[in-house]
């Protein structure tokens, strides 16, 4: 099975086995349930918690997937002028954060505030101009920390998962 | 004491420097053709209700007069078609949020349940529909607006795990139509620079075009899928330009847009017939 997932963390694939199971259990007693949960999103949604209380509307829509400690991601995302937005990311990698930064459509950077907080980050914009923005993701990864460490019994492949979802108002 | 002052200083500056706020790391500029990562393809299409709020700061618009439900007799039973027609509803009831209009979002409610169920969704698309209909009696339209969102991700991933990404791309197509053309049609109204740059959104054209492309025969030569097609690329050489649409412009694309929902979602205005004379 491993050569067959050789790209994914160990934990990620043990992990989509694990729910692999759950859903044929649940699919033979006849019920079709989708109980598939990313961690990195719930992550993300838990930092965008407290600025819904400030009348941020989360999206239900968004971006995830796994990458290289280090290697920075783009996305990018029409946004309008006269909304403000915040862009929220988060990992659920044991010794890994995140950060999250915002850019207009020359790449100059906008975000008014940012805050990363360990696995949990975010980057607020209030656009400009009405067009197409970019969100870059950054995440790390330290074995050495506290996090990965409490979890040594992982072995890290290389590869860790991310996720960013934003709101507005 | 100015001495003093400033043997402090040097001390607090490494102190405060270690706590600096992030946002002091955030860089000036970043090379976007020469970006050094990975550029993720995912679109996210903004829901109506984002531009909406937009427009909603810059106007008053009547959102009950542009509530404009299809009959539903008119749907059509081809799934592209079907799936084009449930991202238009979800679209409306966006509208009729902003119009705060619980009856119109309770139908909208029952008819994108209709419409899931000629999806053979109506499973996943129940509970969401029953929501709406309740957040709507309860006047709670942040909920509301929550749930619309909620039914068109939940039919989108839905479709994705059958392995239908055409049908789900086709959702988000069809409510970008929806919202376009009734923020076009009120941007048409009364013109203004400010209102007329919430439709610059080349990107989000660009991605539809894209999306079209990719579908497969027999759905890429499905009429309705035709007429968007053409009516998208039209779209695409008004807005091309980067700045703001002018006043023409936004009539055109209102034009436009109208049509494209003509060939699944507003009934075709008929030509004026005789009037029959009354007995």
């Amino acid at each position: 099975m491993e050569a067959l997932l050789p790209h994914l963390p160990r934990r990620t694939w043990t992990r989509r086995l694990t729910l692999a199971a759950v859903l044929s259990s649940v699919l033979l007693l006849g019920g079709l349930v989708y109980a598939f949960v990313n961690e990195a999103l719930s992550a993300a949604l838990e930092a965008a918690t407290p600025y819904v209380e400030q009348g941020f509307e989360v999206r239900e829509d968004n971006w995830s997937g796994e990458v290289t400690p280090g290697k920075p991601l783009l996305v990018q995302h029409q946004v309008f002028r006269g909304n403000e937005y915040w862009f929220w990311a988060g990992t659920s990698w044991p010794g890994a954060t995140v950060r999250v930064d915002v850019f207009d459509s020359a790449g100059n950077g906008v975000a008014l505030e940012t805050f990363a907080e360990g696995p949990q980050a975010g980057a607020r914009a209030l656009p400009e101009a009405t067009g197409t923005y970019n969100i870059r993701v950054i995440t790390e990864y330290d074995p050495e920390s506290p996090a990965a460490k409490e979890v040594g019994d992982i072995d890290f492949e290389g590869m860790v998962d991310w996720g960013l979802v934003y709101g507005y108002r | 004491m100015a001495g003093l002052t400033g043997v402090v200083g040097v001390l607090l500056i490494p102190c405060f420097a270690g706590a600096a706020p992030d946002s002091a790391k955030v860089p000036e500029k970043i090379d976007l053709n020469d970006f050094p990562g990975e550029i993720i393809s995912k679109v996210v299409v903004p829901i109506p209700a984002e531009v909406f709020a937009v427009l909603n700061k810059l106007d008053e618009p009547d959102w009950n007069k542009a509530i404009a439900l299809p009959e539903e007799t008119s749907m059509g039973r081809e799934r592209a078609v079907l799936a084009l027609t449930f991202g238009s509803l979800v679209g409306e009831g966006f509208i009729a949020v902003q119009a705060n209009n619980a009856d119109k979002i309770q139908d909208i409610g029952r008819q994108v349940l209709t419409v899931s169920e000629a999806l053979s969704l109506a499973g996943a698309v129940r509970p969401h529909s029953l929501s709406i209909i309740e957040a709507a009696e309860k006047r709670d339209w942040t909920r509301v607006r929550d749930e619309l969102d909620r039914t068109q991700q939940t039919v989108r991933e839905t479709m994705e795990k059958l392995r239908d990404e055409e049908l789900s791309n086709l959702v988000s197509l069809g409510g970008w139509l929806r919202g376009t053309h009734v923020v076009a049609e009120f941007i048409s109204e009364s013109y203004s620079e400010d209102k007329a740059e919430i439709l610059n959104q080349p990107g989000l054209i660009a991605h539809f075009r894209s999306v079209l492309e990719t579908i497969k025969a027999p759905t890429k030569t499905a009429p309705t899928i035709r007429v968007i097609s053409s009516g998208l690329a039209r779209l695409e050489a008004i807005i091309e330009e980067p700045g703001i649409p002018s006043e023409e412009a936004v009539i055109e694309l209102r034009d436009i847009s109208r049509s494209m929902l003509e060939s699944f979602y507003f009934v075709t205005p008929t030509a004026p017939t005789a009037e029959k004379p009354a007995n």
